[in-house]
């Protein structure tokens, strides 16, 4: 499965829900489904959870989804208990799961060596997980995890593969067109 | 405090506690004004409120200074480059009274460590003035879209009797 393909069926099947993109290619490949419900981290790696966290606190109304790297969430593994302890249910969690650092020259990190990311949300106290490395798999189970009310973690498998997409520089641009996409009155964003 | 972060409308309290910031949570938990967030770690915490002010809802981080060494590159590359702003509760460990020798280093690096990445900050050393310098440093923390620094000295919240 290749990152990109999946994005677009992450883009496609999130309706007008905020999608978190994390450092590096997954915030890139983001790029060409360009939406204001989109926000784009620039550096802090491994924040992306816990800013889809705070948002799915602050907006209970929304379907929260983040799309995490796997070398992103090894960063900050405590959030994935944080999720289940903050009792958020509506967060989706993504990750993207390349076997290590591919933007710095693909050095090998976590899967390689067995470590196995779905076991770990499980063992935080994710009831809904999966795993998938097929592009029709994950649009199956990502339209399931959206449809549900629980919070859900997806370890989707995929091939490697820089992006070459780049989103604006201008942080406090994105910071402003994302936080006015979410506004009530911006465009009815109701559960999709 | 409780009643300036009322004020400002903060009702998120993210946090990793130490035994004077669990005094302040105790209060806030029975108040249900508030809505207490527990972290793992520290850096989790800058992630939580920006994302908590993305989503239209202010939060506040309170830590100890040992974890604001494990917040440092969030602060900068998230809350100062996207100007998410916030107050930084932080508790003083090091300065005076301490017993720990581990606690001194980092403690008195902290008002250094926000001094290097700009973020301003006040220190509460006693109950005088305490709610004007906690008003003030919101207000101005809000007008200026930025993390804002609130240290509490020992000073003020006293140190272990152990040796």
């Amino acid at each position: 499965m290749q990152r990109l393909d999946a994005t677009g069926v992450v883009v496609e099947l999130a309706g007008n829900s905020p999608i978190v993109g994390g450092v590096g290619n997954s915030t890139f490949d983001l790029i060409p489904f360009d939406r204001p419900a989109n926000f784009y981290m620039w550096n802090s790696m491994g924040m992306a959870s816990s800013i889809a966290l705070g948002l799915a606190l602050a907006r209970p109304d929304l379907r929260v989804v983040v799309l995490d790297g796997d070398g992103s969430i090894l960063m900050n593994l405590g959030s994935l208990a944080t999720e289940i302890s903050s009792g958020v249910t509506n967060l989706v969690h993504v990750i993207w799961d390349n076997g290590g650092w591919e933007i710095t020259g693909g050095q090998p990190a976590g899967s390689p060596f067995g470590v196995d990311l779905e076991v770990v949300a499980r063992g935080c106290g994710f009831v809904r997980t999966a795993t998938v490395d097929d592009l029709e798999a994950f649009r199956a189970v990502f339209a399931e995890a959206m449809a549900d009310d629980q919070a859900w973690l997806i370890v989707g498998r995929i091939s490697p593969g820089d992006s070459p997409y780049r989103p604006s520089k201008n942080c406090v641009w994105l910071r402003d067109r994302f936080s006015a996409a979410l506004l009530p009155q911006a465009n009815g964003n109701a559960k999709p | 405090m409780l009643d300036v972060f009322r004020a400002e409308d903060i009702r998120n309290l993210v946090f990793l506690p130490d035994t004077v910031m669990g005094r302040l949570l105790a209060l806030a938990e029975a108040d249900p004004f508030f809505r207490l967030v527990g972290v793992h770690r520290e850096e989790e915490a800058v992630g939580i409120v920006t994302g908590l002010f993305l989503g239209g809802q202010r939060g506040a981080m309170l830590i100890q200074s040992s974890g604001l060494g494990n917040t440092l590159n969030a602060l900068g590359s998230l809350a100062m480059a996207y100007r998410i702003p916030f107050p930084l509760l932080v508790s003083l460990r090091g300065e005076l009274g301490e017993f720990n020798p581990a606690q001194l280093h980092m403690g008195r690096a902290v008002p250094g460590c926000l001094d290097a990445l700009t973020i301003r900050h006040v220190t509460l050393s006693s109950e005088t003035d305490l709610a004007k310098l906690v008003s003030g440093a919101l207000k101005t923390c809000f007008t200026a879209e930025e993390p804002f620094g609130v240290l509490l000295s020992a000073l003020l919240t006293g140190w272990k009797p152990e040796k």
